[in-house]
């Protein structure tokens, strides 16, 4: 027996999101500070009791970066999750089952992909009110079509080959076929685009609230976080944004490479 | 070939048309007030009932389609997008002050990614699984995760205010120097009409900063496209064949290029697409007051007519540029027209 | 071989693939010597390295690959020379043919550009002139109008036009040496053999050494003066082909022999009469597809025939003859347009999915492709079981009893069990899928080509167990194929089918041993017999079909065949031939045929 030599990217990846869930839950409560209130003197550089500084309204910076999952990467996840599991569905449903559904489905999914996302985000976030549940509405309606389009394609190629042919001949109905047989087969594809969609998932409700569209301050959230120490930047202030800014790219990283990992994994 | 381009022009029309009707319905669907931002605290029903007149809601929602799109006055079909509810100015007009900023912006980000990442990644191509191969891939995978708006921030930290080599970022242009006349409203080529280089050279600085934060996005996946694309043609059948039969080298590396650069138009197309409403947060990070930064205070100001309008010019861009490309595609590999 | 210095002659042949730090060795220090005018057979599994190894001879390897040692040329070292040089030997006096000529073309350029190219890179040709000579060329190999040929695209052209075509530019330079790698594969039976004859006669006019890469013992044996065997990467056994069938020396080259089969003849094939109940009856069969352009192609037309218990009916055609459709057909996979199929007394064509659903334990099936035919990510425990489980009530333990039966009636063992069919090789594969067809104890199975896609060897061993699973369980079955031999083995009786229509009926001994059909025959001649004292181009009489299988798309009024055959006269143009019994159980469909009968 070979020794199985563990991907690199693939433990960093895990570890990255190990962290970030486990912040979701528990950066909260594992803050020093409260997040959401001023502690201390306005815009202090980091130091032995604020680790990363504090901002402009005096709230440790420290603090909220490990709070900001809690909005963050659980807006994303569940997104995320929501997204893969309707698109799957969908995309089943649309690729094995072709008929009139499966082209109002396809046309729907191109009108949508067309469309500016970040534009429409912002739109659809601000009107129907700016708060977590209506970001991961609205993310999740984004994403779905990604899953659907996948899933779909998938499932078209597989629908050809030879062992569903054979497991109609075996005596399966169709249902079962694309049950048993081809789901199985084509969930490669949606498992890869779930980490990397999470991954996209925490870049846009921190682009959103960057420019104001996202959650409300003084919520903790990454993006709000960067947007607040954006204008103070160029006097030296820099620790507002950049640590939030690290985490986002650390955290990012981490599900794109668990991304990546799966699909090599899954080529072979 | 004119058949195929006439019909995606015009598919292309009526999804562009589509997708902005779909948006009106959905603004006006959705829970958010417009009139609120008007009429201030306590309002009275009348001044609210004056504000929904005001700005043309009171009506019902087809009356509203059919004066967006033109049937009662100007709209759509006669070239009109309507008139702020902010400025009161006409959105084509803030629309055509915006836009070529943004454009500035994209355009010469992906000439600067492209350049960059074609050369570097026919360069990995043609050696797998070495140095460069793998620092390729580990680029493409660190620059997806990126938030680009954060980087510009960077950026500026460091070449504006440690180093002291950029502008300031403050728009497109040194504050005390005057814009030059707009003629196309793009400043890099108004300035050179108006042969004012001072401004030219200050425009090109500006965009600098910017530039180098979409290009960094950028690079990574065009050149993982890059180098997949060249290493699958490099291996191809029809390759060897060239050179089993004694062609010349220059013929065959010719060959070799045309082949590669299909998959890479292909994604330039959509990331071009997906730039378009992405460079908002670079936008906003630098204050070039682009289209993005437009459509950003219009949404957040509830300016319905701006956000329909920006939605509209977007995607007829994106439908030309999609459509440009696909037409070089098609040019490039015959196959395209036999779907 | 009268001359005795090589032609090409390589000394410590080295071929590496790096990626990163690790080289992958592909061929091994290997010296071989080539002579002129001499046609050499190389053979070996995939991964032995003989793909490689023709391309190596010309100094070339696929991209990233590296060679290295001595290939000497006409006494220079291709591997020394500068690019221009070598560039002016390759496609000069050393020839390329690939494996999938539509690959081996630009997708981008058209062909007629293509094809001048190569011209001018060995000529002063201009462009004109080159343009005008790929013109020729392509009316050459029998494609009409070719000036509007040549400015199309290659997926715009056949797989068999694209063959012929870079087959003529490669021999139309008349090479020293030419190097075919796998030349044939894809292509249908009849073709093959004319594909084959025409190098064979062009190498021996003008002198040309041919080195030809096969998996296909046959065409060693009825077309090569010398074989060369490659295991990984390297030479296992070198020896006149004469030589080698007397006597091989390896153990790889014992199993090559053995694998042409024993060629013994089914029992009872020549039992005409038959008293057993009928299991299957099809009359009448009809299947159109609409194709683009909004034509009808002609899948199967009146196809009928009955198949008794215990007997076993080949169905032989190459590509259009419709014979996959008939079993598909039978399957349900497909609806007939018309028709009727009878199982066992009760007909099955036009029932409902759900009801022909209650059949499907009692029909099975086992398809072409080995590794396609399984569910990639089910254990094989699970894909014997499928049947048991959908279509049987017994119990947990019941059921994996039987699977172990099952597992050992196809002569594998338990220990593949829990594997998943990636790991296992084509043979087992295919083997896997026969239990699973099994499983329910059918009363009738349908055997869509199983031994078309394994290697010699495998096949082999395929055959064998098919033919003492038939003894034992008294098996019922359609084998279609476009293997005569093979159908010979393993069927009582035949149905020869050309262009959706059988041609030809009877014992497998009957049509064997005296083909009545115009198209029998010629199939027959192009079976390539695994022995080199009865080849191909040693006999003189052969019956030869023109041009290439056209598509069953717009047939002719009259005999399907007559466009082609060597026999053919007006009446068989005018006349849409019948199917006419000659004997009992025997039928053929001409009329010339009929009349010989007589």
């Amino acid at each position: 027996m070979q020794k199985r030599k563990i991907d690199p990217l693939l433990l960093i990846g895990l570890i990255i999101i190990a962290g970030s869930l486990f912040l979701a839950v528990f950066g909260n409560s594992l803050a020093p500070f409260d997040p959401q209130e001023p502690v201390g003197d306005f815009s202090m550089p980091p130091s032995a009791d604020h680790w990363f500084g504090t901002d402009g309204s005096g709230l440790d910076v420290f603090s909220r970066v490990l709070a900001a999952p809690r909005v963050d990467v659980a807006i994303a996840v569940t997104a995320a999750i929501v997204s893969a599991v309707l698109g799957t569905g969908i995309g089943l449903y649309a690729g094995y089952f072709t008929g009139r559904f499966s082209e109002i489905v396809m046309r729907i999914s191109d009108i949508l992909q067309s469309f500016p996302v970040f534009i429409l985000a912002m739109v659809l976030v601000t009107l129907t009110g700016r708060n977590v549940v209506n970001l991961i509405f609205v993310l999740a309606f984004l994403y779905t079509p990604i899953f659907v389009r996948l899933t779909r394609s998938e499932v078209l190629t597989q629908r050809t080959r030879t062992y569903v042919e054979a497991a109609r001949a075996t005596g399966n109905s169709e249902f079962q076929i694309a049950t048993r047989h081809v789901l199985r087969n084509s969930l490669a594809p949606s498992l890869v685009q779930l980490s990397v969609t999470v991954g996209f998932g925490i870049l846009l409700t921190a682009g959103l609230s960057f420019v104001g569209a996202g959650v409300r301050p003084p919520t903790p959230e990454w993006g709000i976080m960067i947007a607040s120490g954006a204008p103070n930047i160029i006097l030296n202030e820099w620790w507002t944004s950049i640590f939030p800014g690290i985490a986002i790219s650390v955290t990012v990283f981490g599900y794109a490479a668990a991304g990546n990992a799966i699909e090599r994994w899954a080529r072979k | 070939m004119r058949r195929y381009v006439l019909r995606r022009l015009a598919v292309g029309v009526l999804q562009a048309l589509g997708i902005t009707i779909a948006v009106f319905f959905v603004i006006r669907a959705l829970p958010a007030d417009p009139v609120s931002r008007i009429v201030g605290m306590n309002p009275t029903p009348e001044s609210i009932k004056q504000a929904r007149h005001a700005l043309g809601i009171d009506m019902s929602l087809f009356q509203q389609l059919l004066t967006f799109l033109g049937f009662h006055g100007d709209g759509v079909f006669t070239g009109s997008l309507g008139k702020s509810w902010v400025s009161g100015a006409t959105v084509l007009s803030e629309i055509a002050i915006t836009l070529p900023t943004t454009i500035q912006l994209i355009v010469t980000s992906f000439i600067v990614a492209l350049a960059i990442a074609i050369p570097i990644g026919m360069a990995t191509a043609r050696r797998p699984g070495g140095k460069l191969d793998k620092g390729v891939f580990g680029y493409g995978l660190f620059a997806g995760a990126q938030p680009e708006f954060w980087w510009g921030l960077i950026f500026i930290f460091v070449f504006y205010f440690k180093m002291g080599i950029a502008p300031a970022p403050l728009g497109m242009l040194d504050p005390e120097l005057t814009a030059p006349d707009a003629v196309t409203n793009f400043v890099l080529i108004d300035s050179l009409i108006a042969g004012d280089f001072t401004a030219f050279k200050s425009a090109l600085g500006h965009l600098v900063l910017p530039v180098l934060t979409l290009s960094f996005l950028l690079v990574g996946p065009l050149l993982k496209m890059t180098q997949q694309s060249m290493s699958r043609v490099l291996s191809s059948e029809f390759i060897l064949y060239q050179q089993a039969s004694g062609l010349e080298k220059k013929s065959i590396g010719r060959s070799t290029l045309r082949s590669a650069l299909a998959p890479i138009i292909t994604l330039t197309g959509i990331l071009f697409g997906f730039m378009l409403s992405g460079a908002v947060l670079v936008e906003s990070v630098f204050s070039l007051n682009g289209l993005g930064q437009y459509s950003v205070a219009a949404v957040l100001n509830l300016d319905f007519p701006a956000v329909q309008g920006v939605i509209l010019v977007i995607s007829v861009i994106s439908l030309f540029v999609y459509l440009g490309l696909d037409l070089l595609l098609a040019k490039i590999d015959p196959r395209i027209l036999v779907k | 071989m009268t001359d005795l210095t090589p032609l090409l002659s390589t000394r410590n042949l080295t071929v590496k693939y790096p990626y990163g730090d690790v080289q992958n060795v592909v061929i091994d220090e290997l010296n071989l010597d080539l002579y002129p005018g001499q046609i050499v057979g190389l053979l070996g599994e995939s991964g032995s390295g003989k793909s490689s190894l023709a391309l190596a001879l010309m100094g070339l390897a696929r991209h990233p690959g590296v060679v290295s040692g001595e290939v000497n040329f006409r006494g220079q070292d291709l591997l020394k020379m500068d690019d221009e040089e070598l560039r002016q030997i390759r496609g000069n006096s050393i020839g390329l043919i690939t494996q999938k000529p539509r690959q081996a073309l630009d997708p981008l350029v058209n062909v007629g550009t293509q094809i001048s190219r190569v011209y001018r890179a060995h000529s002063q040709a201009s462009k004109a002139e080159a343009q005008i000579r790929a013109v020729e060329l392509l009316r050459s190999v029998g494609i009409n109008d070719a000036e509007r040929r040549v400015s199309a695209y290659p997926h715009e052209l056949s797989g068999g036009m694209a063959q012929r075509a870079l087959i003529s530019m490669a021999l139309s330079v008349e090479p020293d040496l030419l190097i075919a790698d796998e030349p044939t594969s894809g292509l249908d039976v009849t073709i093959q053999a004319q594909f084959l004859d025409r190098m064979w006669e062009r190498a021996r006019d003008a002198n040309i050494a041919v080195l030809i890469v096969t998996q296909d013992v046959g065409i060693v044996a009825n077309y090569c003066d010398r074989i060369v065997i490659m295991e990984d990467g390297k030479i296992i056994e070198d020896r006149t082909t004469v030589e080698f069938f007397a006597n091989p020396h390896t153990d790889y080259g014992k199993k090559l022999i053995l694998s042409s089969g024993t060629g013994d003849k089914t029992s009872n094939a020549d039992v005409a009469i038959i008293t057993s109940p009928e299991i299957l009856r099809v009359t009448d069969l009809r299947k159109t597809f609409e194709v683009d352009g909004g034509k009808r192609l002609q899948a199967v037309s009146n196809a009928s025939f009955q198949i008794h218990k215990g007997r076993s009916l080949g169905l032989v055609g190459e590509s259009g003859s419709g014979k996959t459709t008939v079993g598909r057909l039978i399957l349900r996979l497909a609806d007939p347009d018309s028709g009727e199929v009878w199982f066992k007394g009760e007909r099955i064509d036009s029932i409902s999915p759900k009801e022909f659903r209650k059949y499907r334990s009692k029909i099975q099936a086992v398809f072409q492709d080995p590794f396609d035919s399984l569910n990639p990510r089910w254990p094989i425990e699970r894909v014997i079981r499928e049947p048991l489980d959908l279509h049987t009530q017994l119990s947990k333990e019941e059921k994996s009893a039987r699977v172990k039966e099952l597992v050992s009636l196809v002569g594998l063992t338990d220990d593949i069990l829990p594997l998943r069919p990636g790991s296992l090789s084509a043979g087992q594969q295919q083997r896997v899928s026969l239990a699973r067809a099994l499983a329910t104890e059918p009363e009738f199975l349908i055997l869509d080509e199983p031994t078309s896609a394994l290697p010699p060897a495998a096949r082999a061993d395929m055959i064998r167990l098919l033919k003492s699973l038939q003894e034992r369980l008294d098996l019922c079955f359609i084998f279609i194929s476009h293997d005569l031999s093979t159908v010979r083995e393993l069927c009582h009786d035949i149905a020869v089918m050309y262009l959706s229509e059988i041609v030809e009926m009877g014992t497998s001994e009957q049509v064997f041993s005296a083909p009545s059909h115009p198209y029998t025959r010629a199939l027959l001649d192009s079976v390539l017999f695994h022995d080199p004292n009865n080849r191909r181009v040693d006999r003189k009489v052969k019956t030869e079909l023109e041009g290439e299988i056209p598509s069953p798309v717009d047939l002719p009024d009259g005999c399907y065949l007559a466009a082609r055959c060597p026999i053919a006269e007006q009446r068989c143009r005018d006349d849409h031939q019948e199917l006419i019994q000659i004997a009992p159980s025997r039928s053929v469909r001409c009329w010339k045929s009929v009349e010989a009968s007589q």
